[in-house]
């Protein structure tokens, strides 16, 4: 059965059964900024933008993605470079298994929440995105510096 | 070997049921339950039906006293709803703490019910709310109360060819609702116990219903019956309320899990269910 949809701006048809997740979808079209993690929607490395919103691409069946406009951390460095920029400016990473999810949910955060949301409510937004390394405060901080634009 | 599963995604309410008459169809909300059933191969459906592309089952509307989340309304579109913010706050926090923001995206009111986890947020909620669960079937439609649609660990009184359309949650202005959980690990981790409360007033200030549910104590979301006692009461006391609560601890049936052992579990839902009791009698 085809998908078909659009993946960071570029229109995709693929051919999935209906159980296909999204995640297997954007791995075998070659981007390998979502990973697959927990598989439970709990760690965040395969978080990408649906229409907007943060979804656990390893839990979103493909057929559901159908028309969509799908955005993972490859498109959003391109269009948003800003929020990247912030990551590297904050040290906002140690190996970087987690980065492309906190990239995703650095954007996310700022649509849902605006510019003016403070510290506890992008900390209660991250809770889905975890490092095992850095202990949160540079990736918090990027986050911040991606939310305000500077 | 089983062969691949369909994929539907009906329009209307009638071309959904029509798509579940098929032999192991599954309604699917968002598909966070059924992605993770499948991932774990848990479930083998013949026909998924997505639910997500009928406009009639993604409303919010409130209607005579009463507030109707269609079966695929998300969490987080259910959370940040005015009416549901300002009439039904214990809802609206509830479905704003589910999961993690990629799972409140994605998730539906009617996959919370139909999935029928005891640990899950909305339920226990749905309960103490009086909240009624709409059923559409071959044979017509029926109303469900909340705490009867669960009869055990993801399994519900839904037969075979039937979908969840709404979820129907009587208003009074005098309501007062909370929802409190334990999760002494990570808030984004099951909770050990969460209890809901919910009262409503007559004009003089009398207590007209009290009614608590909590989450996580049992294979069920586990009514507490005795809050009604409350009723007819201005300004229970202390003792009253932990005599309520104590009746709930009697009631629950914890297994006992990593979150704690049956005996902490039984002692956690008498304090969770007096705080959640108290919290919602003082407001």
């Amino acid at each position: 059965m085809t998908v078909r949809l659009s993946l960071n701006g570029q229109p995709r048809e693929v051919d999935v059964p209906a159980t296909a997740s999204l995640l297997d979808v954007i791995r075998d079209l070659g981007l390998t900024a979502a990973k697959a993690g927990c598989r439970i929607g709990v760690c965040g490395v395969c978080s990408v933008l649906v229409d907007g919103l943060p979804v656990s691409s390893c839990l979103y069946l493909a057929h559901c993605a159908d028309g969509a406009d799908v955005w993972t951390a490859e498109g959003i460095a391109k269009v948003r470079p800003e929020v990247v920029d912030a990551f590297v400016r904050c040290e906002g990473m140690q190996c970087g298994i987690c980065t492309p999810g906190q990239v995703v949910a650095a954007v996310a955060a700022r649509a849902e929440l605006g510019p003016a949301a403070d510290e506890s409510q992008l900390r209660e937004y991250l809770i889905g995105n975890l490092c095992r390394c850095t202990g949160y405060a540079t990736i918090l901080q990027a986050v911040k510096a991606a939310a305000d634009g500077h | 070997m089983a062969t691949e599963p369909a994929f539907v995604a009906p329009t209307t309410v009638q071309e959904a049921l029509s798509a579940m008459q098929a032999d192991g169809a599954l309604a699917v909300g968002g598909g966070t339950s059924v992605g993770l059933l499948l991932g774990q191969s848990l479930i083998e459906p013949d026909v998924l039906v997505w639910l997500g592309r009928i406009p009639a089952l993604r409303k919010i509307t409130v209607d005579r006293g009463q507030l109707n989340a269609g079966a695929a309304v998300t969490l987080r579109e259910l959370s940040w709803h005015p009416a549901v913010r300002s009439s039904l706050p214990a809802l609206a926090g509830a479905a704003g703490i589910v999961g993690n923001p990629r799972i409140r995206a994605v998730a539906t009111v009617g996959g919370a019910v139909a999935h029928a986890d005891p640990r899950q947020d909305l339920p226990p909620v749905l309960v103490a709310l009086d909240a009624a669960i709409e059923i559409t079937g071959p044979a017509g439609t029926r109303a469900v109360p909340a705490a009867d649609l669960a009869t055990g660990p993801m399994e519900t009184v839904l037969l075979p060819g039937e979908l969840i359309t709404t979820v129907r949650i009587p208003v009074v202005p005098s309501l007062r609702s909370v929802y409190l959980r334990f999760t002494p690990g990570s808030t984004a981790d099951y909770p050990t116990v969460a209890a809901a409360a919910a009262a409503s007033r007559d004009p003089d200030g009398t207590l007209a219903s009290v009614r608590l549910a909590l989450a996580a104590v049992g294979p069920t979301v586990l009514a507490v019956p005795e809050a009604a006692e409350l009723a007819g009461q201005r300004a229970p006391s202390a003792a009253a309320v932990a005599e309520i609560a104590d009746a709930a601890a009697r009631r629950a049936l914890p297994a006992g899990s990593r979150l704690g052992s049956a005996r902490y579990v039984r002692a956690m839902a008498a304090v969770w269910a007096r705080r959640a009791l108290t919290d919602c009698l003082s407001r």
